[in-house]
């Protein structure tokens, strides 16, 4: 049997609560206040079960303009994946390598991997912008971003 | 071909992540001093804009502007977790050229078993200020000294409320239970209302709550406009130079032994030597002396308390015994050693 | 007091104080505009700089800074989808779409002028009543501000395209994501995880950043090889006579609105912006316009989060109360600069009270002849290459994070929340109740734990004041109003089809 999207989703949400309501229910006692830390999220816990399995038996009509978003080109597919991954690369070595060749080195890679070809433009650009950017919060602000292997 | 520039990019990247940035160490020169290898960092374990980012701003502002020592001093921030993002931050670095301001959060954060570290965990170098808490009324309640508000509490300790901006089982909370306990309240009855918008004044304002317990500055402010009483101060001796200020009473001379000092000092990673802690002390010894932190402390109404090291150390040690017991009392954490369940 | 308000005058009105008003204001416009970075951080390291300048010089520039970033906010609210400040959230809702039909510069003017016009009739505001209102900043207890709460999440059902249960169901997770941290009434550590990083919840920014601006990178990436439409036209400021006579509702009622709500310590800009949106869209003739560019529903918020951040210096400068974390920093700021502010500011110290807020007026009229002009310049962006566009943006977000929290965590988090907003974009869950639940959620279950805790464990501390009441008398009419005149609607529908 084939299960329609919202039936999957609903199926998610309410596993979502069943998780929530575990863990508020694991929440310590605090003897001291007539209403303790776990009260609202229980309720909020039932609350989106009780919702998940509405929405799993309404009939949330999905239009056709749904469906259209839903489907990606495999191609697209890789593309984000692969921002994704370089943000998530990002985010690892900024501490490390340092924000201004971090930064550059980012917009250089995702402006090219999406197409961009111009690379006077696209040097200039980068280092512009990882340049002004740092020296506005490390100086104008006193802001300190990681300068990482660069020694200013 | 795309693949492959992305590729050359990204491959040197994987292997300098490898190295993190080095852990300096600093050197020693002819006459036995450390000299550091680059400029020195405080850390304020909040976002800017807080008590600590504000005292470490100055600091750093002072140390800079008088010249007190060669390196620079900047000031980082690393907010989180009430603190303990920037303390196992530093406790892993342990780098002698991070060091970190704190207050009595310290002891709260880690005896509540939010964060694996306490003060014993750093190297105290040197506190600068001090402030105290006090507890005030409505200018038209019933009580007119702590004594009035302590024996209606002690008749009937859940008849009162009283709000603070801290969550059970830290500062304003606490410092509130340890004079009330002080006092023979059983304290393990007191209504307690955390309020972290607006520090409880609205509340105590509008009559919602009897009793706030928040700092002497906050209170005094209103109390002079006389919306507000201040029944007692935490501060073991009346304080000094302003006149108004000077009028408040003490818990202790309302015969409350107890005293409730909120501290502000600096403390270095883990594993300091001797020279590095030198280092340090001395610099902060010449800010407390000179006049331009004068003026920043009469500008905050804070408090001139400098201790060494030792001194510090020693102080801290009392503290977090008698902040320990009320949470004991309390219920908050167990009896046995540092080890504590927390929430 | 009429003394007051003249020597405030004469303060702001000196070279000295104008010229500072512009920085201040130009230095709010340009923080404004960088995704996460907000006033707060302006503020706080501004503080030493400002040390032993004149107060209210100091002042003047740093209010400069508060209520420029709200303009400065809308700018990559509107243009990116991108919130500069959490304030202008409410302002992407139609002022992004707007963006996206070719209209950027219809929409930044429009933000503009709501601006003005809601900072400068709550300047107004504020000189007329300033005095008398400290007392209606303190009206509000904790049963009251649970009864405000409630009233703004009652609006969920509005703020949702199409099926309801699913706005329900995204208001529900919002509010569970607010529940992350300590808990301050009991001090207990809630679905952390055993993490630090967690312990002081999820940062509003790394939300909005992420379920706005990365969702919307996503969609941009995939349609990135689109022409964007009406592109050669994308600066005119021109707002037609239909344009300006929609925008006048709005401008008026969230001038009021927007500073009442402001005044209220713990409401300030981002309540307000939604409640003003909110409530354009239950007034509105045709509320299936809104979150496709309404001018209505881009006017409100803009209106209202100008409006509140004037309302806010009330209880600062009457009472000493800070009702925000920016407002808390020029506290501390005004600390440093000597000045107390409080009860006895305005009798003590009148040049310092009045000067700051006569500098408002000065400082909105800045903010308009600076913003206005500018706009050309600010829509060129739309022209950037998309490939290239969409790795700033991306940058952007992530050091704006980064430069508040300095946490690797906090991006790490930004993600999940731009893969969770992708996720409900695709499965059509509306963002706008999600982030609404986020904002009341979690100042609505503590108020209704400090009520309890007041009464002893009591309801009928909710039902015993008349301001509650009150409260609740408005919820149940913006409840049940807009569903009985959508029942009329459609019987006169049907009542027409018949006809035919």
């Amino acid at each position: 049997m084939k299960i329609s999207v919202n039936k999957g989703l609903s199926i998610v949400l309410i596993i979502i609560a069943a998780g929530y309501l575990i863990m508020a229910y694991q929440l310590p006692e605090y003897i001291f206040v007539p209403v303790d830390a776990d009260l609202v999220p229980k309720l909020l816990g039932y609350a989106l079960l009780i919702l998940s399995i509405f929405f799993f038996f309404s009939k949330d009509i999905d239009t056709d303009e749904q469906k259209a978003k839903r489907v990606i080109p495999k191609n697209d597919f890789f593309i984000l994946l692969g921002i994704l991954a370089m943000i998530l690369l990002y985010i690892t070595v900024l501490e490390v390598i340092g924000f201004v060749i971090m930064t550059a080195l980012f917009i250089i890679a995702s402006s090219r991997f999406l197409g961009y070809k111009n690379w006077t433009v696209l040097l200039l650009t980068s280092l512009l912008f990882a340049g002004s950017a740092y020296s506005l919060f490390n100086y104008g602000l006193a802001i300190r971003l990681p300068a990482g292997i660069l020694p200013f | 071909m795309l693949k492959r520039i992305i590729l050359i990019l990204i491959l040197p990247l994987f292997l300098i992540a490898g190295c993190s940035m080095p852990v300096q160490s600093g050197s020693i020169n002819e006459q036995g001093q450390w000299v550091p290898d680059r400029s020195i960092e405080i850390i304020a374990p909040a976002a800017a804009g807080g008590g600590w980012d504000t005292t470490a701003r100055m600091l750093a502002r002072t140390i800079d502007e008088e010249g007190l020592a060669d390196q620079s001093f900047g000031v980082v921030n690393k907010p989180g977790g009430g603190g303990a993002v920037a303390w196992s931050y530093i406790h892993k670095r342990n780098d002698p050229h991070n060091i970190f301001i704190s207050s009595p959060p310290l002891h709260f954060v880690y005896l509540n078993g939010q964060s694996p570290f306490g003060y014993e965990d750093f190297t105290p170098i040197a506190n600068l200020i001090a402030d105290y808490g006090a507890f005030a009324v409505r200018e038209d309640a019933e009580w007119n000294s702590l004594e009035d508000l302590f024996t209606d509490m002690r008749e009937d300790p859940e008849s009162i409320t009283v709000v603070g901006a801290s969550s059970p089982g830290s500062m304003d909370h606490i410092q509130f239970m340890m004079f009330a306990d002080k006092a023979g309240v059983d304290i393990t009855k007191i209504r307690y209302i955390s309020d972290q918008d607006s520090g409880g004044m609205t509340s105590v304002l509008n009559g919602s709550v009897d009793v706030i317990s928040t700092g002497v500055m906050d209170a005094a402010d209103q109390a002079r406009a006389g919306k507000l009483k201040i029944l007692g101060i935490t501060a073991p001796e009346r304080l000094e130079g302003d006149e108004y200020l000077s009028t408040l009473p003490t818990a202790k001379e309302q015969g409350i032994d107890a005293e409730f000092i909120v501290w502000r000092g600096m403390f270095g990673p883990p594993d300091m030597t001797e020279e590095q802690l030198a280092y340090y002390e001395d610099i902060y010894k010449e800010v407390s002396e000179s006049d331009a932190f004068a003026e920043v402390r009469d500008m905050y109404g804070w408090d001139e308390q400098f201790m060494g090291s030792d001194e510090f150390r020693e102080f801290l040690d009392e503290q977090s015994d008698d902040l320990e017991n009320i949470l004991i009392e309390l219920g908050f954490i167990e009896e046995d050693e540092d080890e504590n369940i927390g929430q | 007091m009429f003394d007051g308000i003249l020597q405030g005058f004469q303060v702001a009105f000196s070279w000295e104080a104008i010229m500072f008003v512009f920085l201040g204001v130009l230095l709010g416009t340009i923080i404004g505009m960088i995704p996460g970075l907000g006033p707060i951080s302006a503020i706080a390291i501004m503080i030493p700089i400002t040390y032993g300048m004149d107060p209210t010089i100091a002042l003047v520039m740093m209010a400069g800074v508060y209520y420029g970033s709200m303009y400065g906010g809308s700018t990559s609210s509107i243009l990116l989808n991108a919130p500069g400040v959490a304030g202008t959230v409410a302002a992407s809702f139609d002022g992004y779409p707007m963006a996206q039909q070719g209209k950027a510069g219809k929409a930044l003017a429009i933000s503009a002028i709501a601006s003005f016009v809601g900072g400068t009739v709550s300047v107004i505001l504020l000189m007329l009543f300033a005095p008398m209102l400290a007392s209606v900043a303190i009206l509000f207890g904790p049963p009251e501000y649970f009864a405000l709460m409630l009233l703004g999440l009652t609006a969920i059902a509005s703020l949702s395209e199409g099926s309801t249960i699913k706005a329900l169901i995204s208001a529900v997770l919002g509010f569970m994501i607010v529940t992350i941290g300590i808990d301050s009434q009991t001090g207990t550590s809630r679905f952390t995880f055993g993490s630090v990083n967690l312990l002081d919840g999820i940062d509003f920014l790394i939300i909005a950043l992420g379920v706005f601006a990365l969702a919307e990178v996503c969609f941009l990436i995939l349609n990135r090889k689109q022409k964007m439409k009406g592109l050669s036209n994308i600066g005119s400021l021109k707002l037609s006579k239909q344009d300006i006579k929609e925008m006048k509702g709005p401008l008026t009622r969230q001038s009021f609105l927007g500073f009442i709500l402001g005044v209220l310590p713990g409401a300030g800009a981002t309540i307000s912006s939604f409640v003003a949106y909110i409530s354009e869209k239950k007034l509105a003739k045709n509320p299936d316009e809104f979150g496709k560019g309404s001018i209505k529903g881009l006017t409100g918020p803009e209106t209202a989060n100008n409006a509140a951040t004037s309302g806010a210096f009330v209880p600062l400068l009457s009472l000493g109360i800070p009702g925000s974390g920016t407002t808390a920093v020029m506290l501390g700021a005004f600390l440093v600069l000597g000045v107390q502010p409080g009860p006895l500011l305005m009798t003590e110290n009148p040049t310092v009270f009045w000067g700051v807020i006569a500098s408002m007026y000065i400082g909105n009229i800045f903010l308009l002849i600076l913003n206005l002009p500018l706009i050309p310049y600010f829509v060129k962006i739309l022209k950037v290459p998309r490939p290239l566009l969409i790795s700033l943006v991306i940058v952007s977000s992530l050091v704006g994070v980064y430069a508040v929290s300095f946490s690797t965590f906090d991006l790490y988090l930004l993600v999940i929340f731009g893969i969770l907003g992708y996720l409900m974009r695709i499965f059509a869950f509306p963002a706008a109740p999600f982030i609404l639940a986020f904002i009341l959620g979690g100042m609505m279950e503590q108020a209704l734990r400090q009520s309890l805790t007041i009464s002893g464990g009591s309801w009928s501390i909710f039902y015993t004041s008349p301001l509650t009441m009150f409260l609740f008398i408005i919820m149940i009419i913006a409840l049940v109003v807009p569903a009985w005149r959508d029942r009329i609607r459609r019987k006169k529908e049907e009542a027409k089809v018949k006809k035919y």
